[in-house]
């Protein structure tokens, strides 16, 4: 029978972030008639890009990693994303810069132990043994870190604090210090990101999603944007289908809720149908950190820049928790990434820093003033000379995150990623309702542009396998 | 709980986790090559064991979980394990 003429849908996924677009890709290309409901204007969730006065700004996901390696690559093979997007890798994908040394990671992972080992010497075989080891394909090495933090496994590979510092810095990817985040995805933040990283689709971050929208409807997948999922309907613990901020009620025989899922368990399903253990259970749970960017226009480039495209990392200090910590309170003085976009003449600068959620009152009192200290910090410990050249200059904060994804608290990447907040379960497949699935970064199985690819894709095969359909 | 069921308990787990239906698991199939688990999933099964029979698995142990026989021997010695030894 024709997708067309089915009157029910197999599949509805709410939220068309990368976890949801790409979970739907493999659905439709199997054949299950799938409907993804997204509440804002553009697909993408997080990896979206927008234009101000001729610039062009990545929204909050800037560059993508494990494309050599990693699942993000398997991911692009499978659904062809190869053949719609232009991927181009920038050498050196990461520096990181501290007040005595600069590292940097190479496309050729042998260049990069070998600067690494010329800063730290006495630490040679170290690095040897722990890249080895992250390389390691064998995954039940892997998976016994699950208890242990990511401190404690640079803590037994590396002597100089120096070096433990610098390895932990980008792991802000994650929103955690070390001593809180879990090895597993410390590990897989290394790996996927910063030693496999470096990789931009040819225009902006918004080429990702686009193509992904491309794959998912010439595979017979409906999109509806600006469509915003008041509830999720449950009958006999079975999902029946999804209710409309109008009213409208469209069955489905599976729901994937890509959200986050302190909306999906208490907003959109009734409470009566949800386990009330695991609703206390998530009521402690702890979300990761959220970001303040700042978006700046330059009238030009100027020798003092980063190179575009890579990460440029600034640590002004080697007492890492202590920079978290910081972080939390948002003291930007501690810690930053620098991105100038590597799109030709784009001229545009983003800058990251972790950053606590507040409220909205606080931001709207407080925006300009956290844009300006950002800048003001930037210009004297990393980009002399930087103000002169700006000529457009906005900043988003935690709750821009929040109002564009509604992402709980404006979190940056789903649950934080601690060792007892790893593969929790129900978390992605609720035990007390039948069909009704989780992708995404909520799952506490991934993070990040890779990481939401992994999980996307694994809900798909998922269900797929429960349907005995063969890719 | 007695071995059988215990068995049955990681099976269905497994069975969750991979996606692959109970039938198609058996004590001797193994976990990575023949139902795709990898490092995240591993892990996966780890800690849903764990919570299903309140026990607490050595980090040492679990690279030896590579087939449901294996699982459920690990599952079986920690419970008859003299709590007051537990670790």
């Amino acid at each position: 029978m024709l997708k067309a003429d089915r009157d029910i849908y197999d599949v509805i996924i709410i939220g068309a972030g990368i976890g949801g677009l790409v979970c739907g890709c493999y659905l439709a290309k199997a054949g299950m008639k799938v409907l993804i409901a997204e509440q804002h204007y553009k697909p993408g969730g997080y990896c979206t890009s927008f234009k101000r006065q001729g610039f062009t700004f990545d929204a909050a996901a800037h560059s993508l990693g494990g494309y050599k390696n990693g699942s993000l690559g398997k991911v692009f093979k499978e659904l062809g994303i190869d053949k719609k997007i232009e991927i181009r890798q920038t050498d050196p994908s990461n520096i990181i810069i501290t007040p005595d040394f600069k590292i940097s990671f190479w496309a050729d992972l042998d260049r990069t132990i070998k600067d690494i080992q010329t800063v730290f010497p006495e630490e040679r075989k170290n690095i040897k043994v722990f890249l080895n080891f992250l390389f390691n394909p064998d995954p039940k090495h892997f998976a016994r870190m699950r208890g242990q933090t990511f401190k404690s496994i640079l803590d037994s590979y590396f002597n100089d604090n120096k070096l433990r510092a610098a390895l932990s810095f980008p792991m802000l990817n994650g929103g955690l210090p070390p001593s809180k985040m879990s090895a597993f995805i410390g590990s897989y933040i290394l790996r996927e990101f910063i030693l496999d990283g470096g990789y931009h689709p040819v225009g902006s971050m918004q080429a990702l999603p686009d193509a992904l929208v491309e794959i998912f409807k010439e595979s017979g997948g409906e999109l509806r944007l600006s469509c915003l999922v008041k509830k999720i309907k449950v009958k006999d613990n079975n999902v029946t289908g999804i209710v409309l901020e109008n009213g409208e009620y469209i069955p489905s025989r599976y729901i994937i809720s890509n959200c986050d899922a302190m909306q999906t368990f208490y907003e959109l399903l009734e409470k009566k149908v949800v386990n009330q253990d695991f609703l206390t259970k998530i009521n402690n749970m702890v979300p990761s950190l959220s970001i303040f960017v700042l978006y700046l226009g330059l009238d030009e480039y100027f020798d003092k820049l980063p190179e575009p495209g890579t990460n440029a990392w600034f640590i002004p200090h080697y007492n890492i928790d202590k920079l978290c910590h910081s972080e939390e309170e948002g003291d930007f003085r501690n810690g930053y990434m620098i991105h100038v976009s590597p799109a030709p003449n784009q001229k545009s600068l983003l800058t990251f820093a972790i950053s606590p959620f507040k409220n909205k009152r606080y931001w709207e009192n407080n925006k300009r003033k956290w844009l300006e200290s950002f800048i003001r910090i930037i210009e004297k410990h990393s980009i002399p000379g930087l103000t002169k050249h700006i000529v457009y200059k906005d900043a988003a904060t935690p709750y821009t995150f929040y109002r564009y994804t509604l992402n709980y608290k404006g979190s940056a990447f789903g649950w934080a990623g601690t060792p007892s907040q790893l593969a929790v379960p129900d978390m992605r497949k609720p035990s007390f309702i039948q069909n009704l699935y989780l992708t995404g970064h909520w799952t506490t199985l991934g993070t990040g542009i890779p990481g939401v690819m992994y999980v996307g894709q694994d809900t798909a095969k998922m269900i797929l396998k429960k349907e005995k359909i063969k890719l | 709980m007695s071995e059988n069921n215990i068995e049955k308990e990681i099976i269905s787990i497994i069975s969750d986790v991979s996606g692959f239906e109970e039938e198609e698991i058996t004590p001797d199939t193994n976990l990575a090559s023949e139902l795709e688990i990898d490092s995240i999933k591993a892990i996966e099964i780890t800690v849903a064991i764990e919570k299903k029979f309140k026990i607490s698995i050595r980090d040492e142990d679990v690279p030896n979980i590579t087939t449901v026989k294996q699982a459920v021997e690990l599952v079986n010695t920690l419970l008859n394990q003299d709590p007051n030894v537990k670790s």
